[in-house]
């Protein structure tokens, strides 16, 4: 006999991610609306619980009286079995319905390696695959997220690819399939309407023709859909939707905390960063926004910590203001701000104390590169003295511990860069010695954590090859032996995700058959290393006929077609042309409050495009 | 002057039903200290590094039971009316979590000594009756250090004032289980046993924690 659904719960770990009804979860009356969208985020509850894009949009489409949002996220692998065993589909967690009975599924791209999750769920929720399998009875399977402004190894799955932030085209998408809902439902029909809004990109209507080599030859729009598709960005921040309440989950998730916005996009510029460049441009909120967004969301979720969420605290143009406003009310109701990435120099001594700063988040560094001249490649503006001084700091008041980040495989990179993450490590540990008050009896400890450099879409860097995994694991011995002292402790990435990552990340609709077939292996969840079989994976691209190295490993020429030059993210090819040679030449470009670079995204007429400088 | 107490320990009764029963205690304890922020009560924070209002709990409930009237003290920093803190404190509660009853704590948390739970079973009254009839009631057990070892039930099932009747479900079975320092005996071993000794591997047990008594007899709140 098969067990229901509450008899699953007795069984698995950590039932409370699958049992729903956490405080300030939205239910309503199935029988008054007109949209139900399953907002699913593939990967466990604990990461997606964690994620400040959902909450917004959960918030933003409960708004609306006749729509509901409800969240899915994938069951562990003990919940799975139990479900598969039982017949019980992918479930949203409001409703307890299942999630092929909504009008809208759908998901959100943060991470590459989620995509045979994406797969896998869909499959738990008995939906066929690719969107030319599902017809009027199935849901509208839709995607958005950083990895949308790349989307095509999924392109085969999807209906739907929301290009840029979400707030305004969710609403749009939801209230155009209520007209045409209400007036006869024709897939066909709502696809090509939808792909008039701006931000909406229906795969379907673009043909992807291939050189004999497999690169693209075009990317060619049929029946009447634009060119290109261009993201879409909320111009002002102010007067944009934010959640006054947040899910607030009853078992300990990743970041289990408020959140507040303060900033989208980054005027930094870094050229191997997507992020600094896919949400171009700046917009600040207000210090009144800001604060009134926290104090709401406290005292709706009981939080006893909240953080300043961005892409970099520090460029947040009234921070002093900001975080003296926020602690004249945080303090009194014993409430912490967590603020990330901030740069304690040129900070107050007295805030930074306030803040707790050291304490709560520790002293953490990302000079990305070990010597100048790379940090200057990448446009990565933090020099050495900045670093050493802000340690000195952190040692003369009694702190023991460094955490720094870097990056191999760079573009340009040498054995002397590779060598240099050591060297600046070793001047670390130097300052800790000449530290005149160092604590008696302690020894300092500098981590060095190293990542593999993943060329992306949409960054100066696109053109450019991924090292092979001989040359990573070679750079990586190579670090390990320059390092000659326990004082520097050394730990990396794995390559192998590394590579399959960008792999996906600069892919072409040639990889949804790759997809497939890991997904008909039974992958998933391949972004927990316990789940990944690089092996197998090498083993899909060899029986679909396809090389890895040559997405991955690749050198571009500047006029090749992308698999992605009909997406339109402001920023031109043209610009992120122009950056690719000035790296090579080790020039640094200026952050866009300092001078104007012309870039692109002054399209869209915000921010810091438009403020007065 | 620090040997002055600065606060006052409120006990409050409160019901864990439906979906809260998933809730586990460390996880409680978290859910009850943001209730509380979200009420705005007068809660006294501790001294030190790390601050934080102190939540006690002097009969931790396990993972999947449901509790009709469990008790949690927390300590304020200046008094209130009861019933004002009850209605303040229910207002913000997530689903299946009810504060009932609010009073200044009195017995200490040592005083517990057993509860009485009622189990919803879905087996025939017979197969309970023949499990009591049975001249040995083991199941195993695992102890803190991982090891198995058996325990003999026996005892405690004789003492244990039990009821069993038939209900729609199967059986329902009331009875009351130790719960001290000494011997401590959770109804999943109960239930463990019937499911072993009497062949019934597909024996499903929905546990509701009736009350917890003090050493006296009276209810522990």
């Amino acid at each position: 006999m098969a067990l229901t659904l509450d008899e699953l719960f007795d069984r698995v770990q950590k039932p409370a991610r699958y049992t729903g009804g956490e405080l300030n979860s939205v239910v309503k009356d199935k029988s008054k609306v007109n949209v139900r969208f399953a907002f699913c985020f593939p990967d466990l509850y604990e990461v997606g619980m964690s994620h400040l894009g959902m909450k917004i949009l959960y918030g933003l489409k409960n708004a609306v009286e006749d729509f509901w949002c409800e969240r899915v996220f994938a069951p562990d692998t003990d919940m799975e079995a139990l479900m598969r065993e039982n017949g019980i589909p992918l479930f949203a967690l409001e409703s307890r319905d299942p999630v092929r009975e909504f009008d809208f599924v759908g998901f959100t791209l943060q991470y590459e390696m989620c995509y045979t999750t994406i797969l896998n769920m869909l499959d738990l929720a008995g939906i066929p695959l690719r969107a030319d399998q599902r017809g009027e009875d199935m849901p509208l399977v839709i995607a958005g997220g950083p990895c949308a402004c790349n989307p095509e190894p999924l392109a085969d799955f999807f209906d739907i690819f929301i290009l840029g932030e979400g707030e305004e085209v969710n609403l749009e998408l939801m209230t155009l399939y209520r007209e045409h809902k209400q007036q006869g439902y024709d897939k066909q029909r709502f696809l090509k309407a939808a792909a008039q809004l701006e931000g909406v990109y229906v795969p379907a209507f673009y043909e992807v023709s291939y050189h004999e080599d497999g690169r693209v030859q075009a990317i060619t729009p049929i029946g009447g859909v634009p060119a290109t598709v261009r993201k879409r960005v909320i111009r002002d921040m102010d007067t944009a939707y934010y959640p006054e309440a947040f899910v607030v989950p009853f078992i300990d998730i990743v970041h289990d905390r408020a959140m507040s916005e303060i900033f989208r996009g980054c005027i930094r510029g870094c050229r191997f960063c997507q992020a600094g460049f896919i949400y171009r441009p700046v917009r600040e909120k207000s210090v009144e926004t800001i604060d009134r967004q926290s104090r709401c969301l406290c005292e709706t979720s009981g939080y006893e910590e909240f953080s300043l969420s961005s892409l970099s605290t520090s460029d947040y143009t009234h921070l002093e203001e900001l975080l003296t406003q926020l602690l004249s009310w945080a303090e009194e109701q014993h409430t912490n701000i967590s603020v990330p990435s901030l740069r304690v120099d040129g900070f107050s001594e007295e805030l930074a104390n306030r803040l707790n700063v050291l304490r709560r988040n520790g002293l953490t560094f990302a000079p990305e590169a070990g010597t100048q001249r790379l940090r200057d490649t990448i446009n990565k503006n933090l020099t050495e003295d900045e670093i050493l001084e802000t340690a000195r700091r952190a040692f003369s008041g009694g702190w023991t511990s460094v955490k720094l980040y870097f990056m191999m495989g760079l573009p340009t990179e040498t054995a002397e860069d590779i060598v240099g993450i050591n060297t600046l490590g070793q001047k670390i540990v130097n300052c800790f010695y000449q530290n005149p008050n160092k604590p008696k009896g302690k020894g300092v400890t500098v981590s060095v954590s190293v990542s593999c450099f993943v060329p992306k879409p949409f960054t100066p860097f696109q053109w450019e090859p991924q090292d092979t995994l001989a040359q990573l694991e070679e750079k990586q011995r190579l670090l390990r032996e320059s390092v000659t002292t326990k004082k520097v402790s050394l730990s990396w990435h794995d390559a192998k995700t590394s590579y399959l990552e960008a792999v996906l990340a600069r892919g072409d609709r040639r990889l949804g058959a790759v997809l497939e077939e890991a997904f008909r292996r039974g992958f998933n969840l391949d972004a927990w290393s316990e789940h990944f079989d690089f092996d197998a994976w090498m083993d899909i691209f060899r029986n679909q006929g396809l090389n890895p190295d040559f997405y991955a490993c690749r050198r571009r020429e500047e006029d090749e077609v992308f698999p992605w030059d009909h997406i339109d993210v402001g920023v031109t090819k043209a610009f992120l042309w122009a950056e690719n040679q000035r790296a090579h030449e080790g020039v640094t470009t200026p952050h866009c409050r300092q001078e104007c670079s012309h870039c692109g995204a002054a399209c869209f007429k915000g921010g810091v495009c438009v403020e007065r400088r | 002057m620090n040997d002055v107490k600065d606060f006052t320990t409120v006990r409050i009764v409160f019901s864990k039903k439906g979906r809260a029963r998933y809730i586990s205690h460390l996880d409680l304890n978290r859910t009850m200290t943001r209730a509380v922020r979200r009420a705005g009560l007068p809660i006294w924070y501790t001294e030190g590094f790390n601050k934080h209002p102190y939540l006690t709990f002097a009969a931790p409930l396990s993972l999947g039971f449901e509790g009709e009237r469990e008790t949690m003290d927390l300590r304020l920093e200046r008094d209130m009316p009861m019933d004002e803190l009850v209605s303040r404190l229910d207002a913000v509660m997530p689903e299946g979590l009810r504060i009932l009853d609010a009073a200044p704590a009195v017995k200490k948390a040592g005083e517990v000594a057993c509860a009485v739970y009622r189990l919803t079973l879905n087996c025939p009254v017979e197969a309970v009756n023949s499990l009591l009839a049975q001249e040995s009631i083991t199941a195993q057990k695992r102890t803190k250090k991982k090891e198995l070892v058996t325990v003999e039930l026996k005892p405690v099932l004789d003492a244990a004032q039990g009821c069993v009747s038939e209900c729609p479900e199967g059986t329902r079975w009331e009875l009351t289980l130790p719960m001290g320092s000494e011997l401590s005996v959770n109804p999943s071993l109960i239930v463990a046993a019937l499911r072993e000794q009497q062949g019934l591997p597909t024996l499903s047990a929905q546990v509701l924690r009736l009350r917890v008594l003090s050493k006296d007899g009276t209810e522990f709140v």
